[in-house]
This record gives structure tokens, sequence and C-alpha cells, in this order.
């Protein structure tokens, strides 16, 4: 009888461990699940690519005459002169805009002219022009035609814009604007960061690693040394960052002349927050070498450098991958130390010696101010977690080889 | 022998140990500067947060450090420089969030790593480990967002049951879920690994006195397993304590406090420090590394107590 009770308790138990178990899983899934929702539709080529900052140009177009037809489909407005067809829209930012949806193969919309080459913007003001390849995608900001008096705005709509367009037979100035908000100049910054920091790191990591376990022989000072790299990982990364602003961002004006905040500061201040994880691996790997390895060595004749260098270290390189992997994951999460260091303001033109934004501290601008861009953050966060996961199963995979490799 | 005695001469011994030498004289070197990077942070915090306690920052006056400790409003601007600052709120924002994330935390991470390490069939198991993993690698800045589009909802939705008002679901409540949602993985892998490695013996024994496996898990291994556990803590409360962006994120920077109301605005240290760091100057920005110092010592002691703690309470294994 009590068995039986006992028995019907522990089911409960473990059914409720069942349950509670499972909101590991829930959070992953909504996660996962939110991110891709919000973010998959914005995620494309275009925008891994695409600028961040929009390019306008101003064009002057004169009609031929003919009259051209389109099947516009619905939510499109067709311009017979102009044999243009535009629609409503939003751009990545979230605003509205005024799409070009289609452009004739004859349109006089393709020998538009570059108003932007002319002196003070007018045609009047002007004798050479270069010609601007207007593609479907781009935006129409302004319209003003021939006699000054038709004028149209992108807030206007696109149907008013197109009867706008009718009014004339010469476009006096359009603005035409290829939108922004891509995220090649943060991809690229994260690459450069990515580099430098471990070209800073890896060296002084290994080296380091090797001292403690393969030379230093005075236990006091090894484990100084290994206690003050420990402490290190204790330290927030804020801390970091703003340790950063008044030692490395000074230091670095003086040395490479750099006018405050830039991809180089970043990266030493990264460097010095993955010291730990990379001599921590390097370190492991260093362990489970087998002693016998070095003895053979040093038996064969070569000395303790060779021995080092050309045996123990090549031995050791799966831990200090693993060490890399977990270090490349750490700078593409950081953002706290990289907002102060790098500032946050995102380029096109990326220089290791200016301040530019990874991927992480982009999220956090795009999701940090008045408007909130949700789409963009969760865009990026997918780039994001794809990275960061393949790079966690990579070292999971390596640390897991590395471990047999010896037995 | 003639080929041997070619290379193995005086000269070419002597210079293989000159090099020995230097090779491993840059290596101390090396290791010796990696170690200095600590003094160095822990100089300069020192030097940039002390300065507006000890000096008058330029005709502005002293801040109190006395003042600002039992203050609880952050008055900003140049008018209110020495005057204004508070950090009391902020010390116990931080720490009443903290604690209640891993009071949240803490029991569905052990109870995860209990079914991960011993209930779970193989294949389960292995699918579950995956995934807390990759849950421990998410950045934080992504639970940031996570927070502010999804969790922010269910902040007002609750608030709503009690008739509650929030700013867009910015809130104390929303900071805590996230900071359980970043401890929980960590709490979770740590507990399966200790739970793993608690001897067979000890299950065995337990089983074979007659107690259900419940019983034995709850009782027996998960007592065993304490030490492990509580490293996870540490490590929890160090990262949550750490944490900026995320919290400055959903946390909604108030100016003042502390928060008791769930569904109003908080503020941590670190969220503090963090907002509006780089555009300000002078005694205005050398008074965040004095937050930050205050953070630090919150750091050391909080660890302190819980490797006491731990020490108490011991390890069943050892003992």
């Amino acid at each position: 009888m009590r068995a039986k009770k006992r028995r019907k308790i522990d089911k409960m138990i473990q059914s409720l461990i069942y349950l509670i178990s499972f909101i590991g899983v829930i959070i992953f899934v909504s996660i996962i699940g939110y991110i891709v929702t919000t973010g998959g539709k914005l995620l494309s080529f275009e925008l891994l690519t695409g600028n961040y900052q929009a390019k306008v140009t101003d064009i002057f177009v004169e009609s031929n005459g003919d009259n051209y037809t389109y099947p516009s489909s619905e939510n499109e407005y067709y311009s017979p002169r102009w044999d243009i067809a535009v629609k409503d829209s939003i751009n990545k930012e979230g605003n509205p805009i005024v799409e070009i949806s289609y452009i004739g193969d004859n349109s006089p919309m393709k020998k538009a002219k570059n108003l932007n080459d002319c002196l003070i913007g007018d045609k009047s003001f002007c004798s050479e022009y270069s010609s601007v390849n207007i593609v479907v995608g781009n935006s129409i900001k302004t319209v003003i035609m021939d006699d000054y008096n038709q004028i149209a705005y992108g807030k206007y709509k696109a149907e008013a814009m197109v009867k706008v367009l009718e009014k004339g037979s010469t476009i006096n100035s359009m603005s035409i604007q290829k939108e922004g908000g891509g995220i090649r100049g943060s991809i690229i910054t994260t690459i450069y960061l990515i580099v430098l920091t471990l070209i800073l790191a890896v060296p002084v990591g290994v080296f380091t690693a090797l001292h403690l376990k393969e030379y230093s022989k005075n236990k006091k000072s090894t484990y100084l040394i290994r206690s003050m790299i420990d402490l290190l990982t204790g330290v927030p990364s804020i801390i970091y960052g703003m340790i950063g602003v008044v030692v490395v961002i000074p230091m670095l004006n003086i040395i490479f002349k750099t006018n405050g905040s830039s991809i180089l500061a970043g990266a030493f201040t990264m460097a010095i927050i993955l010291l730990p994880t990379i001599i921590k691996n390097t370190e492991e790997a260093l362990k489970v070498i087998p002693q016998e390895i070095r003895a053979a060595s040093l038996a064969l004749g070569a000395s303790k450098t060779q021995t080092t260098f050309k045996v123990v270290l090549p031995s050791a390189i799966p831990g200090i991958l693993t060490g890399v992997l977990l270090g490349i994951g750490r700078i593409i999460g950081e953002s706290a130390a990289l907002v102060l260091v790098m500032g946050a303001a995102i380029k096109d033109q990326v220089s290791i010696k200016e301040g530019s934004t990874t991927l992480a501290v982009h999220i956090w601008q795009a999701v940090g101010g008045e408007q909130p861009n949700y789409e963009l953050a969760a865009a990026i966060s997918i780039v994001i977690l794809i990275v960061v996961f393949i790079l966690n199963r990579i070292a999971k995979i390596i640390a897991k080889k590395m471990n047999k490799s010896w037995y | 022998m003639s080929i041997i005695s070619k290379y193995v001469t005086k000269k070419n011994i002597k210079k293989k140990n000159r090099i020995d030498k230097i090779v491993k004289n840059s290596l101390f070197i090396i290791s010796i500067i990696a170690a200095s990077f600590i003094v160095v942070i822990i100089l300069f915090n020192l030097q940039q947060g002390v300065k507006p306690l000890i000096s008058d920052n330029g005709g502005l006056g002293r801040v109190s450090l006395l003042e600002i400790l039992v203050r609880f409003e952050w008055l900003d601007g140049k008018v209110n420089a020495t005057v204004g600052y508070g950090i009391g709120y902020l010390i116990i924002n931080t720490l009443i969030s903290v604690f209640l994330a891993i009071s949240i935390a803490l029991p569905i991470g052990v109870i995860t790593g209990l079914f991960i390490a011993k209930i779970a069939p193989k294949a389960i198991a292995e699918i579950f480990r995956t995934i807390v993993e990759l849950l421990a690698s998410i950045p934080s800045i992504i639970y940031g967002v996570f927070g502010l589009g999804v969790i922010t909802k269910i902040t007002i939705f609750v608030a709503s049951i009690f008739g509650q008002q929030t700013s867009a679901g910015i809130s104390m409540m929303t900071t805590i879920l996230v900071l359980a949602l970043m401890i929980l993985p960590i709490i979770t892998v740590m507990s399966e690994n200790a739970i793993r490695s608690v001897s067979s013996t000890l299950e065995e024994g337990s089983l074979a006195l007659g107690s259900s496996a419940m019983q034995t898990y709850f009782k027996v291994i998960i007592p065993a397993a304490k030490s492990g556990i509580f490293a996870g803590v540490i490590l929890g409360v160090g990262r949550a304590l750490g944490e900026a962006t995320a919290v400055s994120l959903v946390s909604g920077n108030a100016f003042s406090g502390p928060t008791l109301n769930p569904f109003g605005t908080t503020a941590t240290l670190t969220s503090r420090m963090l907002t509006g760091f780089r555009e300000t100057t002078g005694v205005d920005q050398d008074f965040r590394f004095t937050v930050g110092l205050v953070l630090m010592v919150i750091i050391i002691i909080t660890n302190f107590i819980l490797k006491k703690i731990m020490k108490k309470v011991g390890n069943i294994n050892e003992g």
C-alpha cells in the first residue's frame, strides 16, 4: 500500500521534472522563433552587402514624346510618359518610401543625366553630364517638373507622384535614392576586429601558457601569474571598456596617431578580454600531451626550444584552436566594451584607425534609440547566431577529438 | 661517427643552450606582461574612480563617498555635477535584480541538469545538452533584443492582470527575467556536470537502502553535487552583475529608486555606467569609474560570501 503511494509520488515528481526541464527548450525555441520570424524577411544578400548610408543622386530627364504601356499590377502606379512604375513601400529603417518597381527598356529614364555633376545642381549651369543608372528598387524622394510648379515628394505616396510625373515633358530635377540600411560595414568591422584581436592575443596567450606549463619551475611565481590571469575573467566587460577609453585610446593616439575611438583600440581591449580563454585552453591542451613525447624528443638530441616549438606546440594546436574559436564567439557577441572603445557610429568606409560598429553594436544601435528597429536587430541576430552556433559546434568536436587522440 | 661529431660540436651545443635561455626568458617576460594587465586595470580604475572623492573636481567640490552611498537619486548634468550623484538605489536595485534572477534560474537549472544527467533517455539528453550549450553561447545583446521584443509583452500582460501600468513593458520584471534567461544555461551546464560526476556508489547505496529514485536524486545526489552547483551560481552571479547592454535596453535607466514595484523602471550599476559614458567628460565620466569600483567591490564581496557558503555546505563526496 505504502509502496504504491510512493510510486505514485515518484511518478508525479518525475513528470514535474520533465515539465520543468522543457522550460529550457521552450526558451530556446521562442528565442530562435522570434528572431527568425522578425528578421527573416529582412535578411537578404542585399542587406549583407549593402551600404548603411543611403545614396542620393539628383537627375534630369527629357521625355521623347512617346507613350508606353505596361500591365501594372495591384498597388503599382504606372506613368506611360516615362515608362516607369512605382509603388509605396517601407525601407530597412522602417520609413515609407516610393519605390521604383519597373523601368521599361526604352524608358526615357534610361537616359537620365546626373545633375550632381553640375555646379549648383541646376541644368542651366551645366555643360556636361554623366549618365545615371536607375534600377528597380531605388526610391524617388522628390520630383520637380519643368515649370517648377509641379513638385512631388516621397511622402505624397506613389499615386500622387505619378500624377505629377504625367504633367510635364521634362523632369527638371528628381532625387533618386539608393536605399541604405545594409550591414556590410559592420560585417567588415567585425572581421577586422577578429583578425586584429587574434594577432594580438594568440601569441601572448600561447607563449604565456608555454611558460606556465613547459618552462616555469618556480611554483610560487606560476601560481601568482595564473591567479592574476584568472582574475581577468571576473572583471565585467564594461570595466574593460572604460579602461580602454582612459588607457588604450590615449596610448594609441600617441603611437598610431589615431583620433579617439578606433577598431585598433577595440582589438587591444578585446585581446585582454580573450587572454584568459586562450591561456586556459592552451594549458589544457599542453596538459594532455604525454610526457614521453617530450622525453623522446629530448633524447633524440633536440634542444628544449626545438622540443617545445616543433614537438609540443604542434600537438597542442587543437587546444589553441578551441580557445581561438571560443574567442571569436566572444568578440562577435561583445557589446558593452566595444560601445565604449569603438563608438557607436555605423560606417560604410571602414578603417582600423577609426571607430566603427561590429554586428553586436549595430544591434544595440538599432534597438537602443527612440524608435527601435526590431526587424534589423533580429536580422543581424540571425547572422550572429548562425556564426556563433557553428563556432560552438566546431569547438565541441575538436575538444572531443582532442580528448581521444592520445589514447 | 664523423657525421655526428660534425653536428655535436661544443660550439653548437653552446649556441643551442643560449637560444634555450633566450626563449625561456622571453616567454617569462611575456607571461609577466599578461599577468600585469589586471594590475593596470585595477590601478587605472582606482585612479579615475577615487579622483572625484578626493579632489575638489576643478572647483565643483568634493564628492562625498558616504553621501552617494545613501542617496537614492542620480541627478545628471553639470549643475549637479558633484552634489547630485547617488548610487544607493543602484546598489539595491542591482542586488535585488540579481538575487531574484538567480532565485528563478537556480531551481530550473538544477532540475534541468538532473534531468539531462540522470533521468532523460540518452538521445533526449544529448538534444537537451546541445540546446543548453547553444543557449549559453548566445550573446547577451540578443537576449536584450529578445527581452525588448518578447518579454516586455509578457510583462505588460502580467501587469494588466494586476491592473498596473508599465512604460511599454520596460521594467524591473523584464530586467530580472532577461538576467534569469542569461544565467539559466550556465547553472544548467554546471549542475549537469556536477551531478554526473557524483559517484555512482552513493546512488546505488541509497537505492539499496530502499529509498525511491526521486528520494535518491533530491536527498542524496543533488546534496552531493552542491559544490559544483554553487560554482555555477558564482559564475551566474558574476555574469548578471557585470551585464550592461542587455540590461540597459530593458531596465529603463531610472534616475531614482530603489525600485520595489516590479512593473516600474529600474537601473543597475552597469546600466548607469554605460549610458552617457562617451558623451560626458571630466568629473561626470570619472564618477562612472567610482561606480565601477563599487561594482567591483560588490562582486568581490558576493564572491567571498558565496565561496564561504560553498565551503560551509561542503561536499559529501569529500567528507
